[in-house]
């Protein structure tokens, strides 16, 4: 939790965010049927759809309105046009670059790139050890400098990625080589895993951490999806090269 | 006759469980399991129960619990692990126990601290699991009294009220983000009409939105964004010799272990209160109420043991609202819940009648986690410790990966996933913000109860808001709500002091003058 007087300053903030999204609440609720026929029912107000919305809306924009206001009567006048100046100079940029604003984005970038982007395209195997690989080493280093190196490295690869599946490149490659996309997958871990060890081999104490990232990256998705795919029986999101060959092995179908 | 039934149907239940080796070793394993949760530091026993929630989708429902309910009651308890030997909690349920147990611990006396806190916790969710068999059916009776104004203003009250509780920062906080919460359970067709509310043409988002997905998000991925940002480390892990039981220690102060057990059941018992506020409560309480105060923070025993007995009373504390209203007494209570819908059994009023055993069987559950958690916490607590030492940059990525896998199993749907990571993301923003996280679940839990409850009430009155001062249960909720409401501003603050003040001075008067006048001299 940011302190006490960032809290005060994020409140202003936060507030007026709430405020705005009451009313979009309120609008939107506006649109539901009232007293309007719906489904060949005559509505009344207390039975309309629009009424818990309408009423959750007026709580959260009024609430944003106490919040807001408390904040401005804390922060005081003279420290809320200090805290508008620090917004538009170029601190904000300097904030926006400090270790720990980067660290989140890593963290974000990595959560987001698996789900909306691996996930519903690779085996979740390999998606899943790609992920662990690349969160594991980046925060075990414990190198600001190793931890951005690594993340501009999974960016510009995911950026990549994006740009294979974006242009449907997928497709036209599935007819020459099967699962086209785990292979790229692959790619990715391997290169992903060179360019870390070319970072790190120099020194004796990560070269051990990149070992336990490398086993910790490839067991636990072993351990735990085939729990999930052959004991509970749930289908993986994606279905690919490694599940293809695991299914080989479970059902010893060669 | 009854009572000597349902003690009967208790014991067969016992009977039947340990009698079958699988149930107790998934016993055994959950409670271990949720032991190393609640030790590791950025593990929650909320979390706990939440990513166990989807491994046991395939089992039956007594099963189920057994799981859910021994992970829970594990996770509890083992926060103090690392409240003791290294000064931080493992979970916020344990922050009190450290104010004396890591004392205790740099005297050399760790194994003694945590063998009070394994028995402390033992007793405590003993006496809060005779609450949950004792007090449930008459909660029970008066529910089925309810209407649906009784209803509406009960969801509406815990939310306000765990808003009002749990929030670190201002109390408004709490309240937006329990009415974010029932922003989200507005999301898909509502329940009377069927029409689409908010779904922005997502056929996906009909049926709303899926809770335990979104409850696994606002409580896992902000969890690990938080630890791994801050570079959160473990410091060096104090000495743990021979585990003693203490039990000496635990009888001389019989009284005030039942004194902490009925805190963290009352405590409990508040929907959406969890085992960090009992915990602190018992504390504070133990402290006031002690001869020798100055020792408190020092390495007391009786502080251990305050805040250990009554974070585990808050389990059975949480099942009693949890069951006879479907209102969650605390966040893994919310999760619990989430996992009892997922197996079919609705709790609330009803429950008595179309689960006529499920009470007595959570009992029964309560006191083998309960028993189960003693003698792993006696055997395994030095391995266990070992867990300590995992740096949180090995396990936090593992854990996000479960949320994952986690989520999407309860549904077999990616749009949960696509659902459950703005969810965290936003979650982890409000709680930098000092927004609570446990009324937003709350909210999402309550809102269809509220929102169909408002308006079914509504239509028996035609619209009339009347029935809520007619009916004596809805206006006392009523004015509970107006109160909670009011006694936050500082006009009221303002206005109590005054009428105290006056009210003072009246009364020095009246003595004054009872008294007679001073004597002339």
């Amino acid at each position: 939790m940011l302190e006490k007087d960032k809290l005060r300053k994020a409140d202003i903030f936060s507030g007026v965010i709430f405020i705005l999204f009451g009313f979009w609440i309120i609008s939107q609720a506006l649109k539901m049927p009232m007293k309007d026929s719906w489904g060949g029912v005559q509505n009344v107000w207390f039975v309309s759809p629009a009424l818990f919305p309408l009423l959750v809306g007026a709580v959260i924009s009024t609430l944003g309105i106490l919040l807001a206001g408390m904040a401005v009567i804390s922060v005081g006048g003279q420290e809320f046009g200090r805290l508008l100046r620090w917004l538009a100079s170029s601190q904000l940029i300097v904030f926006l670059q400090t270790n720990g604003v980067i660290r989140f984005y890593a963290m974000s970038v990595l959560f987001f790139g698996f789900v909306y982007l691996n996930l519903p395209r690779i085996d979740f195997f390999l998606c899943s050890i790609l992920f662990l690989a690349v969160f594991i080493s980046m925060f075990y280093f414990d190198d600001d400098r190793l931890l951005k190196k690594l993340f501009a490295f999974y960016l510009a690869g995911s950026i990549v990625c994006l740009g294979y599946f974006a242009l449907g490149l997928s497709e036209t490659l599935e007819a020459t080589l099967p699962y086209p996309n785990d292979w790229l997958a692959v790619v990715f871990i391997v290169s992903y895993l060179a360019y870390a060890w070319i970072l790190i081999r120099q020194v004796p104490a990560l070269r051990k951490k990149y070992r336990t990232s490398l086993v910790l990256a490839v067991v636990p998705p072993f351990l735990i999806c085939p729990v999930f795919k052959y004991f509970l029986l749930v289908p993986m999101p994606t279905e690919g090269l490694v599940v293809a060959m695991l299914d080989a092995i479970w059902y010893w179908d060669f | 006759m009854m009572l000597l039934e349902r003690i009967g149907t208790f014991f067969t239940i016992i009977l039947q469980l340990v009698s079958e080796p699988i149930t107790l070793a998934i016993l055994f394993g959950s409670v271990l399991l949720g032991i190393i949760f609640g030790a590791m530091p950025g593990l929650t026993s909320t979390l706990g129960v939440a990513l166990l929630t989807a491994l046991t989708y395939g089992m039956d429902t007594a099963t189920a619990m057994v799981c859910l309910l021994a992970i829970y009651v594990g996770g509890t308890y083992g926060g103090s692990y690392a409240s003791i030997l290294i000064n931080i909690p493992g979970t916020a349920a344990a922050a009190a126990t450290a104010l004396d147990g890591y004392p205790l611990a740099l005297k050399g006396e760790a194994g003694r601290a945590i063998g009070l806190t394994t028995t402390a916790s033992a007793i405590g969710t003993s006496i809060s699991m005779l609450f949950v068999v004792s007090i449930s059916p008459i909660i029970s009776y008066f529910a089925l009294q309810f209407t649906s104004f009784e209803f509406f203003l009960l969801a509406f009250f815990g939310i306000l009220i765990s808003g009002t509780l749990t929030s670190p920062d201002l109390v408004i906080k709490g309240w937006i983000s329990g009415f974010l919460g029932l922003f989200m359970a507005c999301v898909g067709r509502d329940l009377l009409q069927f029409y689409p509310r908010f779904t922005f043409g997502f056929t996906q988002l009909d049926s709303g939105v899926e809770v335990v997905p979104v409850l696994i998000g606002a409580f896992g991925i902000p969890q690990i964004i938080q630890v791994l940002k801050e570079r959160f480390q473990i410091g060096e892990t104090q000495k743990l010799q021979r585990i003693i039981p203490e039990i000496g220690t635990v009888i001389r102060n019989v009284p005030a272990i039942i004194r902490s057990a009925l805190i963290g059941v009352g405590i409990g018992a508040v929907p959406g209160i969890g085992e960090d506020i009992a915990g602190w409560v018992s504390y504070g309480t133990a402290k006031n109420t002690s001869k020798h105060p100055e020792t408190f923070g020092k390495g007391e025993l009786q502080g251990v043991l305050a805040s250990e007995t009554a974070n585990n009373a808050c389990v059975g504390g949480a099942q009693i609202p949890l069951l006879n209203l479907g209102i969650p007494g605390s966040p893994p209570a919310a999760m619990l819940l989430g996992a009892l819908m997922l197996h079919g059994v609705t709790p609330g009023p009803m429950i008595t009648f179309e689960h006529p055993t499920f009470i007595t069987e959570v009992a029964a559950i309560l006191l083998l986690s309960s028993l189960a958690m003693w003698v792993t916490g006696m055997l395994l607590a030095k391995q266990v410790v070992k867990v300590l030492r995992i740096p949180p940059p090995i396990f936090m990525p593992i854990i996000g990966m479960l949320c994952i896998i986690g989520s999407y199993s309860l549904g077999l749907n990616i749009f949960n996933l696509y659902l459950m990571l703005p969810v965290g993301i936003i979650c982890y923003f409000l709680t930098e913000m000092g927004y609570p996280i446990a009324p937003l679940v709350i909210g999402v839990i309550l809102g269809p109860m509220a929102d169909e409850n408002l308006r079914r009430a509504l239509m028996v009155s035609q619209g009339s808001f009347m029935p809520v001062f007619t009916r004596p249960v809805s206006l006392l909720l009523f004015l509970v709500i107006v109160w909670t409401v009011i006694s936050q501003f500082q006009f009221y603050k303002n206005f109590k002091n005054k009428l105290v003040a006056r009210l003072r001075r009246k009364k020095s008067v009246t003595a004054v003058g009872s008294n007679g006048p001073p004597a002339e001299e």
